[in-house]
């Protein structure tokens, strides 16, 4: 009896796993955080409140150099300046300047007018993103990646918005995105090729949790 | 020789040149008597002050010389799309649905304008019950004039960081409110009404932030400011998905934005002057950013929308406010050192402004002023204004088109209502004009991007001009005006015609009305695009080679228009390059 019991429940479970594609448990990620911006929609910004909403202290670049990355918390001090912005929030008593950043949070989303503000371009920007993905990946940064923009700002196969997406979701450890942005299971698919760990949310308040949960806030 | 003999005077010259060059380099945009006035170099907790977006002046009915109100749009953008749009009236069936596109007002597609391709396959699958009727209205980049004569013109004034709401839980964006707005209004106030209700419901942000627009009827013109509300907002949280402020211009009063919030104290209780939401003193306290224990009167911009400094302290990147104000109302002697905040939401001018003042107004390049972007050798040899960038100009070389939107009374609405556009920068473009009542819009202004050149799209015919005129530019400018003062001031002086005889066949049939207004100012725009190209082509001729070929004497005097002081310039230069030390030759 037990032990058709237990078959049952292994069968609903894998069942349940089956009806509900792409909500994965939430991954365990460690502070201090980066947290940036892949492509220079406004989604960063959305990030970062996020992040205050559940207070979590980080510290923020839209453009990092991988200098800055390798700098750690403080981000080796640099300053806000036109299209380059800075903010550094972590809480230095417990990581001191210079601390390696134990997490990447990349929010996806291009835009022309934030990197056209930033004097990027796509494909200096692509690059850039690859490299401070490929920074962390041998560093063992762990890589949380976030679609808040919807299906509006996908756009086509190729686009610039898709691009981002290549360039940083299938390094991922982490995914979320808000289920508007996923219509077409275009990070389902990624998810499961690569398998990462995917969380689908409503709005992008449901981010909250999600970033709580992962830093046991 | 010529230079030895002068060595003295010349080389304490070039070192003025070089200090100059020097103070330049370390504080851009700064000017002589800007210290004095107070220089502040850390605008960092501020909106930042975007140089390349759009100028909304607003003229009252009673502060202009013929009773109408008038409300100009710089499209200021430079990678934009520039067509324009005439959607008719519709009916519409019970239970019927509007859908609604997310437009971004940046992207352009090679495979047709933005309304195409937003009609084709811009479908968010986002529905909102539609109205019975809809009424017609003539679009470009924002819907800007329907047949109640209610317009609208756009400025984006950005809110605080927390505000800003670029998610798809917010349905409406600034483009689609005032789709909106056009489709189902019979007044201004109503059009803010509506616009602000729908944001608040379906909530407001997506592409865009802290936005204004310029709301006007024949009778009046409102200033209306909406806010997103944050990225946490959803649509079950039953709060308000926007925060929206609206004040009426005095009738006898001006205005301009220039993308700063331009309203500060709010009265709700006074209807005659202040709309909107229930919500922004509630909202703006529980976000801090206002605090009623401060003693200080709740205040919209310092709360939502702070864009500190002044024109001086931003190095005359704010200085449109100022600019504007102090062009129309001189007596004020308003001082440019002043923080913008502290400016008058409005002024009377000193003089009523006439149509062709205002053209003339969004022509404006901030001449005379400690700002003026040729003043010494800023302009280059030929006193170019575009080549200096630090003065944030009324007229940007970046602007897609300008509408200028004239609402009239004593005239039935279609006859009343007229869209002035002109593409490309407003000094070397010209002023056409659309009456509301027009049932399509010429079919050269509905083609054509910045990417490919397209003789058959009047922006290109303007840009054609442009781009030859910048090559000598001071010569080439009087050529342009020539031309402006023959099209553009004829069809200002053929306004007075064209409403008699639209007001006749409308009291006979308001459909033949239309149809002669639309065939009249179709043929008019064909006529003057034409005379673009025609001009464009006469100044490659003029001013080949710097040549200045005269076609008819067949003749050719090179060497004119150098401006005296950049020749002076270039002799200092050339001592200071004769005296100094020479890098040593690579080996």
């Amino acid at each position: 009896m037990k032990k058709r019991a237990v078959f049952f429940f292994s069968a609903a479970f894998v069942l349940a796993s089956g009806l509900f594609p792409g909500q994965s448990e939430v991954p365990k990620a460690q502070l201090p955080v980066l947290t940036t911006s892949a492509g220079q929609s406004n989604d960063v910004n959305a990030l970062n409140i996020v992040l205050e909403e559940a207070e979590i202290l980080y510290d923020y670049c839209d453009v990092p150099t991988l200098e800055m990355l390798q700098g750690g918390v403080g981000l080796g001090d640099k300053e806000s300046a036109a299209g380059f912005h800075v903010e550094v929030t972590t809480d230095l008593q417990k990581f001191p300047k210079g601390t390696p950043y134990k997490t990447a949070i990349f929010a996806i989303g291009a835009s022309l007018k934030g990197m056209g503000a930033s004097g990027l371009t796509v494909d200096s920007e692509e690059a850039r993103v690859k490299k401070l993905v490929d920074y962390c990946k041998k560093n063992k940064i762990f890589v949380f990646a976030v679609h808040l923009g919807g299906e509006a700002t996908r756009g086509p196969a190729g686009s610039d918005n898709e691009r981002m997406i290549d360039a940083v979701a299938p390094f991922a450890d982490g995914l979320v995105v808000v289920k508007d942005s996923n219509k077409d299971g275009r990070f389902t698919k990624i998810a499961e090729k690569a398998k990462i760990p995917l969380t689908q949310i409503d709005y992008t308040l449901g981010l909250v949790d999600v970033v709580k949960k992962m830093f046991g806030a | 020789m010529v230079l030895k003999k002068r060595w003295p005077a010349l080389a304490a010259g070039a070192v003025l040149v070089l200090a100059a060059a020097y103070a330049l380099f370390l504080f851009p945009g700064r000017s002589e008597g800007e210290e004095s006035l107070g220089y502040d170099a850390d605008l960092a907790h501020t909106l930042t002050p975007d140089r390349e977006s759009c100028t909304v002046i607003i003229v009252g009915q009673a502060a202009s010389t013929d009773g109408s109100t008038m409300t100009t749009h710089t499209c200021d953008c430079g990678t934009c799309d520039w067509t324009w749009g005439h959607v008719p009236a519709a009916d519409h069936k019970p239970g019927s649905m509007r859908k609604i596109y997310h437009i971004n007002q940046y992207t352009t597609w090679p495979e047709g304008p933005k309304w195409q391709v937003y009609q084709a396959k811009g479908d968010t699958g986002f529905a909102i019950p539609q109205v019975p009727r809809t009424y017609a209205y003539h679009h470009g980049m924002f819907g800007y004039m329907n047949e109640n004569q209610v317009a609208i013109s756009e400025s984006t004034i950005g809110t605080v960081r927390k505000l800003v709401n670029n998610t798809p839980a917010a349905k409406l964006d600034i483009t689609m409110l005032s789709l909106l707005g056009m489709e189902r209004s019979r007044t201004a106030r109503e059009c803010i009404q509506i616009m602000g209700e729908l944001a608040e419901k379906y909530g407001y942000g997506f592409n865009d932030d802290g936005e204004m627009f310029a709301v006007s009827d024949p009778n009046e013109v409102w200033i209306f400011e909406i806010m997103p509300v944050g990225p946490l907002w959803t649509p079950e949280s039953g709060k308000p998905g926007a925060v929206w402020c609206a004040q009426r211009v005095p009738d006898d009063h001006v205005s301009v934005c220039p993308n700063e919030s331009r309203i500060g104290e709010v009265d709700l209780a006074n209807k005659d002057f202040f709309m909107g939401s229930a919500h922004m003193v509630s909202f703006a306290v529980e976000q801090k950013l206002h605090d009623p224990a401060s003693g200080k009167p709740f205040s919209w911009k310092r709360a939502y929308s702070p864009a500190e400094g002044s024109a001086v302290s931003s190095q005359g990147r704010r200085s449109r406010l100022w600019r504007f104000l102090d062009v129309v109302a001189p007596s004020l002697k308003l001082n440019p050192a002043t923080p913008n905040m502290d400016l008058p939401f409005s002024v009377k001018p000193d003089k009523k402004l006439s149509v062709q003042d205002v053209m003339d107004l969004t022509r404006d390049k901030s001449y005379g002023t400690i700002f003026d972007p040729v003043k010494g050798i800023r302009g280059g040899p030929f006193q170019n204004p575009n080549y200096y960038p630090y003065t944030r100009k009324i007229s940007v070389a970046n602007v897609e088109y300008t509408s200028l939107v004239q609402c009239r009374t004593g005239l039935p609405n279609d006859i009343g209502g007229i869209v002035w556009v002109a593409f490309g920068p407003q000094d070397t473009s010209c002023y056409i004009p659309l009456y509301a009542g027009m049932t399509a819009v010429p079919k050269s202004f509905t083609i054509g991007d910045h990417y490919v050149f397209n003789r058959a799209s009047a922006r290109w015919a303007f840009d054609y001009v442009d781009f030859h005129a910048q090559v000598v530019y001071n010569a080439a400018i009087e050529d342009v005006k020539k031309a402006q003062l023959e099209h553009e001031g004829g069809a200002v002086g053929r306004i007075a015609e064209i409403d008699k005889q639209a007001q006749a066949l409308y009291a006979k049939s308001p459909a033949k009305a239309r149809e002669y207004l639309t065939k009249t100012c179709i043929d008019q725009a064909d006529r003057i695009v034409a005379a673009w190209w025609e001009l464009g082509d006469k100044l490659l001729v003029k001013y080949n080679h710097f040549g200045f070929y005269d076609s008819e004497k067949r003749t050719r005097a090179r060497g004119q228009a150098q401006s005296e002081i950049w020749r002076k310039a270039v002799q200092m230069v050339d001592v200071w390059l004769e005296s100094s030390p020479q890098p040593p030759a690579k080996k």
